[in-house]
């Protein structure tokens, strides 16, 4: 039966599972604070924007059903961040590749 | 294609003298009908009523500009003047023109018809997106009147954001509601393509006009809300004082051009994409041939969406951009050409061998092919960035982009008013004065901006009111051609008006093309179809027997 | 079985879903992009002035800003949970769980409401009330700028948010929702998702910044 069939949508998670990606989104944001007061140069960012990235994909594939819903809405979620990612990518490469 | 709907009851394709008694114009006669209607056919007209009116708006703005240039000293207005003037040609065209233009007029009227749907996705928001587009354009207005904006439609910074005493914020406003207006549209014609074609409309059997729409929703969704964050951030900046875009304070002018022209340069997608959707149907429906290459046109549009969002920083070669990054950017430029080129050469090799009926909508359509192609030539020699350092901020640049923009653009959507015109109204135009007025227009068109390139090419710089005496002979040339050219605008809409009272009925297809609109009456009843049809083959299938 | 019917421009309910989750996702994407410029003008100016961004962050409310993304995770699964209950017959349990969400947006705005009253006192807001001096007092007032747009720009899409979900929780307690047709209760979630998505982001990138030794 295509996910679609079922005029609301799909099955939606079960409740345990709604609950552990909650407990894993506190964790991550637990993560993220403790280690911002540590010093590690360069990683901190990598590191916070990373976590972040965790976070989301976990609200999107879990809360927002992209996991279960049709691929195409996949397609759409991921084409903002892609063209975001375009606009700050090649605005950064002029900005690093400027002479001092 | 063939279709299954109820037998039609009006048989006869010649003009009859009965009205149609179901059609869309005849559900409710007073303004209020109109205002609040949720029908996309009505909100088609709105839209095409309110962007006739920028049209000449901007074109009365460009007139005075021609008019300044005939002598080389401006005599006729300040240089602050001439600034306004020339911004409010350029916000007025591109925003209230140009984007709207096919989409929101010949999309929303076809979009529909052609899938075989009853309406669009969401009929309100459709009518609201009609509301935006009205109230940015009051903001517009209103910044006329209360003494114009000279920043040029490109709102450079630090000038537009801490040096310029006019009505900087009423015109970013009106632009950033008129914004919203294309985004809501171009999300109701991408659910609407996903969700609401006809059984059997598979993706692959669409025309490509529908494609075009698909293309260039694409773009209107992705682009326009940097633009509207963009407006956002000088608004905030002029407000405030801050120096994100003023080097004086620290900031970067060139993060402003970044954002500006993310959007900016996919705009200018938004405005072709349309215009080649449908000069793909005129040109099918002059030669009664399919398109040649028609997988290939579907990829080139999706093609040129795509990429076109890679290439912005070909406007900024000179502003301080990294020579690198210059680099890449003009690679880009040079391969974003490449699906455009394929689509010239399939409306070229469609046209092979045909036979080919020359009606007005050809005549633009032809007209269309050949001034496009000339244009995008010139952009690659602005792609390269050698030859853009001394091309850049000249005529000749204006003289590109005005042959794609008009002479692509508006000629086909002036064609494609006049091949859908039957459907749309009811009523058939005369044909000698439509073919008297797009030569008329083809010639003024050349007359006014062919001057333009050597203009360019022999250094005068654009946005001046007053040049050197050396440019004047050719600057006479460009502003006789745009008399012309003003005349030419002015003849379609006398005969087209003309026609809604004294033209001959249409029957439901005068132009025996293929085509589910032109498979239900002229006008089309409100829900389009007395029958939503079935579909089982591809588009543009014309008896190819000789 | 739910009275409401399906729209005329659609053939049967399961389009309507469709088109609906499409059109809601489509606008999703329209929003990342509105968030995305502010980000990207984040980006690259912190490239140019690190250190004037991290004496910017260490100013902020750490501990609000804490509480705050860990409210805003909370209401998301409560939203979530109270669609699968709608989704699977429930009504009562449900509208709870919707105004609960609502109450924790409004929660979240009130605890921001705090920082920036402080923020004002503290003399940081750019242009209304500066008071900061030093050699990177300016690009700090940048900082600044992003941080009110960024998460005003935000407060409003929450605040909106909070209003549409007391909306869907009167409907839900109105019986407007069964197991078949609670299309706008799932858009509406999908809404406020999106909204701790985008906090999600900004917490680390304005609160985090040089918070290390």
């Amino acid at each position: 039966m295509s996910p679609r069939s079922h005029r609301s949508g799909p099955k939606p998670p079960s409740l345990v599972v709604n609950l552990v990606v909650l407990a894993a989104l506190l964790g991550f944001l637990a993560l993220t604070v403790g280690t911002a007061y540590i010093n590690m140069g360069p990683a901190n960012v990598v590191a916070n924007v990373g976590i972040a990235v965790a976070k989301a994909i976990l609200v999107l594939t879990f809360y927002m059903r992209l996991k279960s819903d049709s691929p195409l809405f996949r397609i759409v979620a991921v084409s903002g961040f892609a063209w975001l990612a375009v606009l700050i990518a090649l605005s950064l490469a002029d900005l690093l590749t400027r002479p001092a | 294609m063939s279709v299954n709907v109820a037998d039609s009851p009006f048989p006869t394709e010649q003009g009859t003298d009965e009205p149609n008694p179901e059609s869309y114009l005849d559900a409710g006669y007073g303004l209020r009908s109109w205002l609040t209607t949720h029908d996309h056919k009505r909100i088609a007209i709105l839209y095409a009523l309110a962007i006739t009116f920028f049209f000449f708006a901007g074109g009365l703005a460009a007139a005075l500009m021609r008019l300044e240039l005939i002598s080389p000293n401006g005599s006729l207005m300040s240089a602050e003047a001439y600034n306004k003037t020339f911004t409010f040609h350029g916000v007025v065209m591109v925003w209230f023109f140009l984007i709207p233009s096919i989409p929101a007029t010949l999309g929303n009227f076809l979009l529909p018809l052609m899938i075989g749907a009853r309406d669009v996705a969401f009929p309100r928001l459709n009518l609201f997106s009609w509301y935006l587009y009205i109230t940015g354009g009051l903001f517009t207005i209103a910044c006329l009147l209360f003494g114009g904006v000279d920043t040029g439609w490109t709102f450079y910074t630090p000038f537009s954001t801490m040096f310029s005493n006019s009505n900087v914020m009423l015109t970013v406003v009106g632009v950033f509601i008129v914004g919203f207006s294309s985004i809501l549209t171009g999300l109701n014609f991408i659910v609407t393509i996903h969700a609401m074609r006809a059984h059997g409309m598979t993706w692959f059997r669409l025309p490509l006009f529908v494609w075009s729409m698909y293309g260039v929703s694409l773009v209107m969704v992705l682009a326009t809300p940097v633009l509207a964050m963009t407006l956002a951030l000088i608004g905030l900046e002029r407000l405030l004082g801050v120096g994100i875009f003023d080097p004086a304070l620290g900031g970067d002018p060139l993060l402003f051009q970044h954002f500006f022209w993310f959007y900016s340069h996919p705009a200018v997608y938004i405005m072709i994409l349309p215009a080649m959707g449908v000069a793909s149907e005129l040109i099918t429906a002059a030669v009664r041939r399919r398109i040649f290459g028609y997988s290939f046109m579907v990829y080139s549009i999706l093609g040129i969406a795509v990429i076109g969002f890679l290439v912005w920083g070909h406007h900024m070669f000179v502003s301080g951009q990294s020579m690198y990054a210059s680099i890449v950017f003009s690679i880009l430029s040079f391969i974003v050409a490449v699906p455009s080129a394929i689509k010239v050469f399939n409306w070229t090799a469609t046209l092979y061998k045909g036979d080919i009926t020359f009606g007005a909508p050809m005549l633009y359509a032809l007209g269309f092919v050949g001034l496009f192609m000339l244009g995008g030539l010139t952009g690659l020699f602005l792609a390269a960035t050698a030859l853009d350092v001394n091309l850049t901020d000249t005529y000749f640049v204006v003289a590109h982009f005005h042959y794609i923009m008009v002479g692509g653009s508006v000629m086909a959507y002036l064609g494609g008013i006049h091949f859908w015109w039957p459907k749309i109204t009811g009523r058939l135009y005369s044909e000698a004065w439509a073919r008297f007025a797009a030569i008329v227009m083809f010639f003024g068109f050349n007359l006014t901006f062919f001057p333009q390139y050597l203009l360019g090419y022999e250094g005068m710089p654009r946005r001046y009111h007053v040049y050197p005496p050396q440019f004047q002979v050719l600057n006479v040339l460009s502003s006789a051609g745009a008399t012309i050219l003003a005349v030419s605008y002015l003849l379609p809409l006398a005969y087209l008006l003309w026609s809604l009272r004294y033209g001959p009925r249409a029957g439901a297809n005068p132009w025996r093309a293929k085509g589910l609109e032109w498979q239900t009456s002229s006008p089309p009843p409100v829900h389009n179809f007395d029958q939503t049809p079935t579909v089982t083959e591809g588009p543009y299938l014309y008896d190819e027997s000789p | 079985m739910s009275t409401t019917p399906t729209a005329v421009q659609f053939d049967d309910a399961v389009q309507q879903r469709e088109a609906a989750t499409l059109g809601m996702w489509t606008f999703i994407s329209t929003e990342i992009l509105f968030f995305g410029v502010l980000f990207a003008a984040y980006t690259l100016c912190r490239t140019r002035f690190p250190e004037a961004f991290a004496e910017g962050s260490r100013h902020t409310d750490v501990l609000l800003g804490t509480a705050e993304t860990a409210v805003l995770l909370i209401s998301s699964c409560l939203v979530a949970v109270a669609v699968r209950e709608v989704q699977l017959g429930g009504q009562r349990i449900a509208t709870w769980l919707i105004a609960a969400t609502a109450a924790l947006g409004v929660c979240f705005l009130t605890m921001h409401g705090f920082e920036y009253v402080s923020e004002y006192h503290e003399g940081l807001v750019p242009a209304i009330r500066y008071t900061q001096s030093g050699p990177s007092a300016g690009q700090m007032e940048i900082f600044f700028c992003l941080y009110y747009f960024i998460t005003g720009f935000h407060g409003l899409h929450v605040t909106i948010g909070v209003i549409v979900l007391l909306v869907m929780a009167r409907r839900t307690h109105r019986g407007d929702f069964d197991q078949d047709y609670h299309t706008p209760l799932e858009m509406s979630a999908l809404y406020w998702h999106l909204v701790d998505i985008v906090w999600i982001f900004v917490f680390p990138l304005i609160y985090l910044i040089g918070r290390s030794g």
